[in-house]
């Protein structure tokens, strides 16, 4: 069944010829570059070239799922993205499941990498809730409903393991569909003010670690060698970058390891300790770009499937980049939030790729 | 189905929109909160981080070794296993003190109270506290073992000061200990946490023995673990001493001092060079300098005797007869006597108008004295009478420009010595000066003290012809020699006085008569005088029942040179309730000589 490429190429190309010319090159390239990027800054945050090849290989997996993703055909798909959330569920119960001697459960051991089901868990939840949502001409109430009660079960599966950070994000990703496909001003009131008196609840359900990073977060000083450790070690690294940072592999906070988790939720921190407050800059320019081009994406799309789902991934994508770069200034409590495409993490890495892989499949369709 | 999904909806892309202002909003706050960071406080950040990777190390010099004239090593440094304490790092210090003491096998109270005397000083930050030194295998094995329990506790090896010949060269050397904060300011290279000089040879050099410190900038990481050298500034070693102590001659002079309290001074009276320095008894240097147990520390402290104590600069005794000498000068200068002038010695002098007598040590007398008998036989009464006509205001002086009454400068801790006066006795006895103050100034008694380093260097003045010749200890530093320094020099209307009391100090030894005439060698001529000094007035009480309480006989002097006309070697000697200076002082002295000159020849 061997094919020669250049045969390959010809044929489809002559069957299709729209089918390379369609594709968003531009998204490509950012995404390649991100994670291009990502890999130099976790060398620079760990120095271990196999954390750096281990994420290559989830780079490489990833990228393939993208790209073979972006040339599916998304409506043929429909009934399967309407009802890929139970794998999403099953995973979660999967992992509060089986036995563990850690405190938290967030990760399946498969040998060679954790997987990590609460990341599946906010894309499938969109997918099929866009899915779910626009599968009739209108939607009714009760449909609404439904989607927020199972958002809700999901958000809880991942508070307990406990991982609230993720959860929020879990939450987002299942209740923006609702939010953009037109739920009433009205009840969206009622549900804010569900949430606010819902707060109290959900802060006596955090567990003592959670509440000691959000209290420190207010006043780093008043434990520096404890939780503020990690607020003021990484202001300073942000701090001491300047415009144009130290260089790269030259972040002393980073390299002597003072930044905590600094390959993973506080890369950031490497970012603006090594190429400044310019760095900085560059990075949320292609952030926004990439997020330009995606709603672009959405906006010139007819079907409530695409506009919905790009629309909640360009939401999460953005507030995961603003909520971990939040964090690592000292702007928000410290939570666990990888910052997307950069840090560190297989199971996030690959499942952001695909999210990317199936918004640009949407484009064939437009 | 598909149809299903179609259809425009544009109010979609416009909440959209709206909803990514938040995350969009949000961006931007982290972005100014990064101008902040950077651009504003840009210079603290910077500061912090520094501060987070950069430590400053001393490095600590080597302190300088001590040698003596011939090249033997005094004094090394020897490594040593030392515990160890940051007291920062540790928790409930005091308890985890105790128990290490116990594991260890180390006296407690030793261990606390070295602590508490160290952490009372000014410290750098995470600078370590000595707690114990010269910890043996074992111990360094039980601590390996359970190390983990002793958070701050470690042991290290450093280098100790040792003392390679015990006890013979204690006081001129000296001991190291911790210095009192008081101390921090007198040196400029005091060193916190490191031991300093405390006596001897080390407190006066202490500057030049422990070098400079050097500073090494380090990068650490978090966990202060070292990463690199970034600077470094190296330590300059402390300077080498070579002693003028010549260790043969003072480990030959040490044993007739055995079972005795006394003080032995030994220089060169031409170039103030000391050959030998004793002050007995004495103690092992080695014990303050590397042991641990405070028993062994506190017996030294403790002893009735003092072997701290440096009898021989600092110890204050009367000179008695051995002042002699230098009353005949004085009379000769001030016109009182000449050579020719005859007292009589009957055994007793008396004032006018005064029945008390002022004995002689000679009951009968010597008869018909002029000063050169009166030197060679130790005539009392013809220097009571000498001093009576001298008085205090021509006695004063004359005796103070001989270095009586005030420091030689010698390189080591000494006394001043007291030469009396009117003023002084009024202000300190509260009594008005008596011309029988004046009497017993004549024979080197009453209130005038003065150390054994203070006579020799009096007496010196004499072989030197009126030079003052300041006394030293140090020969070389780094092999530069050291300076001769003369501090003066005394003038006599008759220049030919000092040979002809030197002749009379010659007589003390080659006359028949003279007082130190079992010292008498045909083959070197020695001048000299005794000395006895009492310690308590006998005035009403006789004499025979004062001896029988050892510690109130009387102190055994002698100081003498030889060889005439070119005098090598001074000695001095003082015996504490020795009761003779011609029997039992001026036989060392001339043991001294013999062994002395018989090796320079």
């Amino acid at each position: 069944m061997s094919r020669n490429p250049l045969e390959f190429s010809l044929s489809s190309k002559m069957i299709k010829p729209n089918r390379w010319l369609n594709q968003d090159w531009l998204v490509l390239f950012l995404i390649i570059s991100l994670v291009s990027f990502g890999l130099m800054m976790i060398y620079s945050a760990s120095g271990s070239a196999e954390m750096v090849l281990r994420q290559g290989i989830f780079a490489v997996i990833g990228l393939v799922f993208m790209i073979y993703l972006s040339f599916s055909d998304y409506q043929r798909l429909l009934p399967i993205y309407l009802n890929v959330f139970w794998i999403g569920i099953f995973f979660l119960l999967v992992v509060l499941v089986i036995p563990s001697d850690a405190a938290t459960r967030r990760w399946i051991d498969l040998g060679i990498f954790g997987f990590q089901p609460s990341e599946l868990m906010r894309c499938v939840l969109t997918i099929s809730a866009a899915a779910f949502l626009s599968r009739n001409p209108r939607i009714v109430f009760r449909d609404w409903m439904i989607v927020i009660g199972v958002s809700l079960f999901s958000f809880y599966l991942v508070f307990i393991q406990p991982d609230f950070g993720t959860a929020i994000m879990v939450l987002i990703s299942g209740i923006l569909p609702v939010l953009i496909s037109g739920f009433p001003v009205s009840y969206q009131i009622i549900g804010m003010i569900t949430i606010l008196l819902s707060t109290p609840f959900i802060w006596m359900n955090l567990l003592e670690y959670q509440k000691q990073r959000v209290l420190t977060f207010f006043d780093p000083s008043s434990d520096p060698l404890g939780t503020g450790w990690n607020i003021i070690q990484s202001q300073i690294a942000v701090g001491s970058g300047g415009y144009f940072g130290k260089g790269f592999l030259q972040g002393t906070q980073s390299q002597l390891n003072f930044v905590p988790e600094s390959h993973t939720d506080f890369i950031f921190a490497v970012v603006a300790e090594e190429f400044g407050l310019f760095g900085v800059m560059g990075l949320f320019l292609i952030y926004l770009l990439l997020a330009f081009r995606l709603v672009m994406i959405a906006k010139n799309s007819n079907f409530l499937f695409v506009k919905l789902v790009a629309g909640t991934f360009i939401f999460l994508l953005l507030t995961y980049v603003a909520f971990n770069t939040a964090m690592v200034v000292g702007i928000l409590p410290v939570v666990g939030m990888p910052l997307p495409f950069l840090s560190q993490g297989g199971t996030a890495l690959i499942i952001n790729m695909i999210m990317i892989g199936i918004i640009l499949s949407f484009r064939r369709t437009a | 189905m598909k149809k299903f999904f179609s259809g425009k909806r544009d109010s979609e892309s416009r909440k959209l929109i709206l909803y990514l202002i938040l995350p969009i909003f949000l961006m931007f706050v982290v972005l100014l909160q990064t101008i902040n960071l950077t651009v504003i406080n840009g210079k603290k950040y910077e500061t912090q981080s520094e501060n987070n990777r950069i430590v400053s190390r001393k490095i600590y010099p080597t302190r300088g070794l001590i040698y003596d004239t011939g090249n033997k090593l005094l004094v090394e440094n020897i490594p040593s296993s030392q515990l160890n304490l940051v007291p920062e790092r540790s928790t409930d210090t005091l308890k985890k003190i105790k128990e290490i003491a116990d594991v260890l096998n180390l006296e407690e109270s030793f261990l606390l109270d070295t602590f508490e005397r160290q952490i009372k000083k000014p410290r750098y930050p995470f600078q370590p506290i000595t707690l114990a030194k010269s910890l043996n295998d074992e111990q360094i094995a039980l601590f390996s073992v359970s190390s983990e329990k002793f958070k701050g506790f470690s042991v290290e090896t450093g280098l100790v000061r040792s003392v390679v010949n015990k006890k013979s060269l204690a006081h001129v050397l000296g001991y190291m200990g911790y210095s009192e904060i008081n101390d921090v300011n007198k040196s400029s290279n005091f060193i916190s946490g490191n031991q300093v000089g405390i006596s001897g040879i080390e407190k006066t050099y202490h500057d030049l023995l422990s070098g400079k410190e050097g500073t090494r900038i380090e990068e650490k990481d978090v966990s202060g673990k070292f990463v690199r050298v970034l600077s470094e500034n190296n330590a300059e070693s402390g300077k080498d001493l070579k002693l003028s102590i010549d260790l043969e001659l003072q480990n030959f002079l040490i044993p007739f001092f055995e079972g005795q309290k006394g003080a032995l001074v030994a220089l060169e009276p031409k170039s103030g060079l000391i050959k030998a320095l004793i002050s007995s008894p004495a103690y092992d240097p080695n014990i303050f300098n590397s042991s641990s147990s405070l028993a062994e520390i506190q017996s030294i402290f403790s002893d009735d005797e003092g072997p701290l104590f440096n009898r021989a600069t600092m110890g204050n005794y009367p000179p008695a007869s051995t002042i002699k000498p230098i009353l005949g000068l004085a009379a000769l200068d001030e016109g009182i006597v000449d050579w020719n002038t005859i007292i009589q010695d009957d055994g007793e002098f008396y004032v006018e108008g005064d029945p008390r007598p002022y004995k002689g040590w000679k009951e009968d007398g010597h008869g018909k004295v002029d000063l050169e008998k009166a030197i060679v036989e130790s005539s009392d009464v013809y220097f009571y009478s000498t001093a009576y006509d001298l008085t205090i205001k021509k006695l004063e002086p004359f005796l103070k420009k001989f270095g009586f009454g005030s420091k030689t400068n010698i390189d080591a801790e000494e006394s001043n010595g007291l030469v009396p006066n009117e003023k002084w006795k009024l202000g300190y006895i509260g009594e008005f000066w008596f011309k029988g103050d004046s009497i017993n100034l004549g024979i080197g008694q009453g209130y005038m003290l003065s150390t054994p380093i203070q006579i020799s260097q009096a007496i010196a003045v004499i072989a030197n012809r009126g030079e003052i010749i300041k006394p030293r200890l140090v020969e070389e530093i780094d092999e530069l020699p050291t300076e001769l320094k003369s501090l003066g020099k005394i003038n006599l209307k008759d220049e030919t006085n000092w040979e002809k009391i030197e002749k009379s100090m010659i007589e003390v030894i080659d006359s028949s008569n003279g007082t130190a005439n079992n010292i008498k060698d045909t083959r070197y001529v020695i001048a000299g005088k005794t000395g006895t000094a009492q310690i308590k007035s006998y005035e009403d009480q006789e004499y025979e029942d004062i001896r029988e309480n050892p510690f109130f006989r009387d102190h055994a002097l002698f100081v003498g040179y030889a060889p005439i006309p070119d005098p090598e070697l001074l000695i001095l000697v003082v015996i504490e309730n020795g009761e003779s200076g011609s029997r039992v002082a001026a036989p060392i002295a001339k043991a001294g000589f013999d062994y002395y000159l018989n090796k320079n020849e």
